[in-house]
């Protein structure tokens, strides 16, 4: 939050200072030498020093900013749905002894058991990213629309509660038809205590 | 060695400052054009600032136009968050009072006897 109000003091600074030095008048006293304000030409030693300091460290940073970006680039999920799944299905991201998420070609895959409830050890990932939806059968995989009038996947969220193992990431959706989803979305969800409590409510 | 290291301190400062707010086009956030020529300018201010070591008076040319160049996109900044601070809200409601009382059946204080 520092860093805002730090970068606009030092642009100031540097623009009077730079405004000072290329318009000033130097004064006949001063022709003899320079002072620590108005510093001529440094000597070579330390020119060649800083010049190679300053090659490293902008070297670094742009390694340091290339790795960064690079890490932090959200890689896309590719869910795996049961074929005729219909209802919610629901993710939960960082639960301890639980197995990571697989990836292939560069996507993460989420293979939803029957029950439309996954735990995973792996971390949720934010950022801009196209997921994939498809529903697989002992036939093989076919490709489920998220968009479009044959649309089937509804109200994708994400977020964080907390509970009594403490906070839990999730992310949630609907498979099913536009009605599906609207008459879900219109009743409460039920409340049966034999069922896992953060378990996703499936349409028979 | 004054000017090599302000104008060097203001690129980097500047520079991140500038990385981390064109860096939110990851979770879709528009990128600024301003934010583009700022950091730009965030460069060349790091050119000065070797420059300086060799010829201090062009070196001061060139970190003024690029300090220049960045205040495009921090004048006006800085120019929202002031009027932002100063701005007095509009009321979104009123408050016109409450009439305080309890009755016997509900009241907070005393045991219920009814």
């Amino acid at each position: 939050m520092i860093v805002p109000y730090l970068a606009a003091i030092l642009l100031a600074l540097a623009t009077v200072y730079s405004a000072i030095v290329s318009f000033r008048q130097k004064p006949e006293e001063e022709r003899a030498g320079p002072s620590w304000l108005f510093p001529d030409r440094t000597n070579r030693p330390a020119r060649i020093f800083l010049g190679i300091a300053m090659l490293i460290l902008v070297i670094g940073l742009g390694a340091w900013f290339s790795a960064n970006s690079r890490n932090s680039a959200p890689r896309s999920f590719r869910f795996l749905i049961p074929e005729g799944y219909r209802g919610w299905v629901r993710v939960e991201f960082e639960v301890p002894g639980m197995p990571p998420l697989p990836t292939e070609a560069g996507q993460t895959v989420i293979k939803i058991p029957p029950s439309g409830l996954l735990r995973t050890s792996s971390p949720e990932q934010y950022g801009w990213a196209r997921d994939a939806y498809v529903f697989y059968s002992s036939a093989g995989v076919q490709s489920v629309p998220d968009s479009g009038p044959a649309r089937l996947i509804w109200g994708k969220i994400n977020g964080e509660e907390t509970g009594a193992s403490g906070k839990q990431k999730y992310e949630e959706f609907f498979v099913g038809s536009e009605q599906q989803y609207k008459d879900q979305i219109d009743q409460p969800k039920p409340k049966d205590s034999s069922r896992d409590s953060h378990s996703p409510a499936a349409i028979p | 060695m004054l000017p090599f290291v302000l104008y060097f301190v203001t690129a980097v400062v500047t520079g991140f400052h500038l990385y981390t707010l064109l860096s939110f086009a990851v979770y879709g956030v528009p990128v600024n054009l301003l934010e583009l020529i700022s950091l730009l300018g965030s460069f060349c201010l790091l050119i000065a600032a070797y420059l300086s070591l060799f010829r201090p008076h062009a070196a001061a040319r060139l970190a003024l136009l690029a300090c220049l160049v960045m205040w495009s996109f921090y004048a006006p900044a800085i120019a929202e968050i002031v009027r932002t601070r100063l701005a007095k809200p509009a009321a979104a409601s009123l408050f016109i009072g409450a009439t305080v009382g309890a009755t016997s059946k509900h009241s907070f204080l005393r045991p219920n006897r009814a």
